[in-house]
């Protein structure tokens, strides 16, 4: 963990104690965001943030935050970034537009997650079929910037009346993506969006 | 070709900065337990780090041709340098008391010529060569400044440095060489560079095109400090573009022409397009476009170029950038080198503009170039919706 | 005495913390003490040391980082008797897929502390230490000779005096106040045959100093308590 300044651990954790949790995802049909619902394993902890709460994304992981990372982005509207731009950015992130076809989708994603400085490349992108819908399926590597560490990751998306719909994991190249990934697929294939 | 052919062919070496130089002996490893040997294992940490860095650059080639330019510049002291390239999209590059020299990729994406790195070069060489650094450490209260500034020198390819890059800037800042030590370095610079047989000119070429840079982004103005940690610890910088002017007219030689342009671009074509893309992921699309302007006005321009011209317009999306990027796509469409990814771009801005049937004859024309192409069901997709 | 202050508050804290956490176990199901006579590779550590300044920012601080990673390892050289094993220095192999062992032990090292003993635990791990580099830790057993590794994780603060004098000044007007030096890291023992975690000590606090040789011993004994030998 680094420190960019001085933070009052333990009195910042009493604090977040009341408001910061993981909390296990039983196995079963489990709604996301009241938009969108997947079958969990019974194996994935959901990140309650009060900063996540009001939005439209949602994460999940097994092994940890700095491990495995399943993102939910649920309803993107027109003109809505993925995720909220960076503390202390004066940049405006990039947003979504209803317009868009899979390729600037995928554009839309890559500009969010290199905003820290993490290099990305894409391996691989078809149309596949998400929550019921024509949707899209994409396969990329990226080295993330804080720490160095190589990641392999994938996305399935829709937009579905005009809003996106994706879900993305990523994980570590070594050991962690493998470990993951057919949970994963069976997670992503089990996706519906509520209508 | 660019040269200094209006300048005087009898100058003294030297000249207007003042009695010849000439380089020292070679450095010794100074003992463990003095001052200066503490510092140097400070240094041989952050090599040792370094060298283990996810971001660094490992080609063989690559990293030969740019240490084979330092090395010529560096004569005798060649034996003692160590050069290494870092993937990131900044300006900078910068030399150790103990020999080891960073190159940034943002700095050589953006030196036209091989003349234009060796000015760079040669100045950074010319700080080791004067031992700069060591006399800033002589005060104690550098000691901490140094190692805050090895912190954000090597932020770029190390795990868990500094956050902000105005903040890497201020800190620099706050390390900056004197005005002595700068005139010094930029001195030794043009020195080194012409007795390679470089074309001194291009030392005071390279300040002005950061800067033009720099001020094609309204928004970083303000702050261009932070846009590169050399500008930072190396102020001021206008004025330093005409003193290497009119320093480079002084030390002109008939010998000393050399540009490097093609050797330059024929190294570095293989990681263009890399060095670009991260480039592009900065969005700072003003600063980009000055950047392109300039790569385009050299030997090295093509389609490719362009392409990314469209690129940056079709990214940025304001205003009237679409009608912006139709245009560089099709004019990189007549020109050499241009990838079949731009119909693809094209496609996607005419399908923004409403033009269907044109987008969809564009996303064929895509396929046609490059059936086997990693999004190729997708675009039939598009391809056929238009 | 202003740096004690913001030190003893800092530690009156954690102490807080100490006790509302329930005790994790640090080593892996099944696993109690490490054979006799095992060679251990010790891989190139993860130590930084920081100043926070008077703004409160923590800056590196690259002099005290190599003394601190100077003492570490001497130290650690002293203990080897007490480890009872063999110690194979990684220190000097500079080969990506070592590098990238290492890299991807730092994750898994943040995942342990955020999620094993921090705030964040993972029900789904039921309170086991659980975690892996994976069957790719195979390839530091082959380079190094050595069936088990050793990884060091520290992350140090040290207020400067200005920074203590504006945390005074702060309190006196009842400002929020910002504590002066924690003390973050841990050490790591993985099986290299499998890549699994086997014991992980986690240091939290708001004492150690590992500027001065003499002090640094107290926090590597830290780290190594309960070292599994």
């Amino acid at each position: 963990m680094r420190l960019r300044k001085a933070v009052p651990l333990a009195a910042a954790m009493l604090l977040l104690s009341s408001c910061i949790a993981m909390v296990k995802m039983e196995a079963g049909p489990v709604t996301v965001k009241d938009a969108m619902s997947v079958t969990s394993d019974g194996r994935w902890n959901r990140l309650d943030l009060p900063a996540l709460s009001g939005g439209s994304s949602e994460i999940w992981t097994s092994d940890g935050l700095s491990l495995d990372v399943l993102t939910f982005h649920v309803g993107i509207k027109d003109a809505d970034p993925l995720a909220p731009a960076p503390m202390g950015s004066k940049r405006v992130p990039p947003v979504f537009r209803a317009s868009m076809v899979a390729n600037e989708i995928v554009e839309l994603y890559e500009a969010t997650a290199t905003q820290d400085g993490s290099t990305f490349k894409l391996e691989r992108l078809a149309p596949v079929q998400f929550a019921g819908a024509s949707g899209f399926r994409f396969e990329f590597s990226m080295t993330r910037k804080r720490d160095g560490v190589a990641l392999r990751g994938f996305a399935h998306g829709a937009v579905i009346k005009g809003k996106l719909y994706l879900i993305a994991f990523r994980a570590p190249r070594l050991h962690y993506f493998a470990k993951h990934l057919p949970r994963v697929e069976t997670t992503m294939r089990s996706a519906l969006v509520k209508s | 070709m660019l040269g200094c052919g209006c300048c005087a062919l009898s100058a003294m070496a030297g000249g207007a900065l003042g009695a010849p130089w000439n380089s020292p002996a070679r450095f010794t490893r100074p003992t463990e337990a003095s001052e200066e040997g503490g510092l140097w294992a400070i240094m041989e940490r952050e090599e040792a780090r370094l060298r283990r860095s996810a971001f660094l650059v490992r080609d063989r080639s690559l990293n030969d041709y740019v240490s084979g330019i330092a090395c010529r510049l560096a004569g005798d002291h060649c034996p003692d340098m160590r050069v290494y390239l870092v993937r990131t999209p900044l300006f900078n590059a910068s030399m150790a008391p103990n020999g080891m020299m960073q190159v940034w990729s943002g700095l050589l994406l953006r030196t036209a010529n091989e003349a234009q790195l060796a000015a760079v070069l040669g100045h950074e060489i010319g700080h080791y060569l004067s031992r700069h650094t060591l006399e800033r450490l002589r005060d104690v209260k550098s000691r901490a400044a140094f190692g805050q500034f090895l912190g954000i020198v090597f932020a770029a390819a190390r795990v868990g440095g500094i956050g902000s890059l105005a903040q890497m800037g201020v800190l620099a800042g706050l390390f900056s060489y004197g005005r002595e030590q700068e005139r010094e370095a930029d001195q030794i610079g043009l020195d080194l560079m012409t007795r390679a047989g470089y074309a001194p000119a291009e030392a005071s070429t390279v300040w002005t095109q950061l800067l033009d840079e720099i001020k094609g982004d309204a928004v970083s103005k303000e702050d261009y400090a932070s846009r590169s940690v050399l500008f930072a610890s190396h102020p001021p910088l206008e004025e330093r573009q005409q003193v290497l002017a009119d320093a480079a007219k002084e030390l002109a030689r008939p010998e000393a022409t050399h540009l490097g342009t093609e050797p330059y671009r024929a190294a570095l074509a293989p990681f263009r397009s890399l060095f670009f893309e991260d480039e592009l992921r900065r969005r700072k699309y003003g600063e980009t476009l000055v950047l392109l302007a300039r790569m385009q006005k050299t030997p090295g321009a093509d389609g490719e170029l362009e392409f990314y011209r469209g690129e940056v317009h079709r990214m940025r999306n304001e205003k009237d950038d679409l009608d912006q990027a139709l245009r560089a796509y099709r004019q990189a469409q007549s020109m050499q080198g241009a990838p079949p990814e731009l119909y693809r771009s094209e496609g996607f801005v005419l399908r923004q503009l409403k033009q269907e049937a044109q987008a969809g004859n564009a996303f064929r024309r895509y396929l046609e170039l490059k059936p086997a192409a990693e999004d190729a069901e997708l675009i039939q997709t598009y391809a056929s919706k238009e | 005495m202003t740096k004690r202050f913001s030190r003893a508050l800092a530690l009156a804290s954690l102490f807080l913390l100490a006790t509302t956490a329930s005790a994790q176990s640090n080593r892996a199901e099944g696993f109690s003490r490490l054979p006799p006579g095992v060679k251990i590779a010790l891989m190139p550590m993860d130590i930084e040391l920081f100043e926070i300044g008077a703004g409160g920012v923590a800056e590196p601080r690259a002099d005290w980082t190599t003394a601190a990673l100077k003492h570490v390892k001497d130290l650690y050289r002293e203990r080897k008797a007490r480890m009872g094993a063999q110690v194979v220095d990684m220190e000097d192999d500079s080969s990506e897929q070592v590098a990238e062992l290492n890299r991807l032990h730092g994750a898994v090292g943040g995942a342990i502390s955020a999620h094993h003993f921090g705030l964040l635990k993972l029900a789904t791990k039921e309170g086991k230490l659980d975690w892996s580099l994976g069957p790719d830790a195979n390839v530091l057993r082959e380079r190094s000779g050595a069936d088990y590794a050793l990884f060091t994780y520290v992350r140090d603060s040290y207020t400067s005096s200005e920074r203590v004098a504006a945390v005074i000044v702060a309190a006196l007007f009842r400002v929020q106040v910002q504590p002066g030096a924690i003390q973050q890291g841990y050490a790591s023992l993985v099986d290299l045959r499998t890549g699994q975690v086997l014991w992980f000590n986690r240091l939290l606090r708001g004492t150690g100093d590992l500027r001065e040789r003499d002090k640094a011993a107290e926090t590597i004994d830290a780290l190594l308590t309960g070292f599994p030998q």
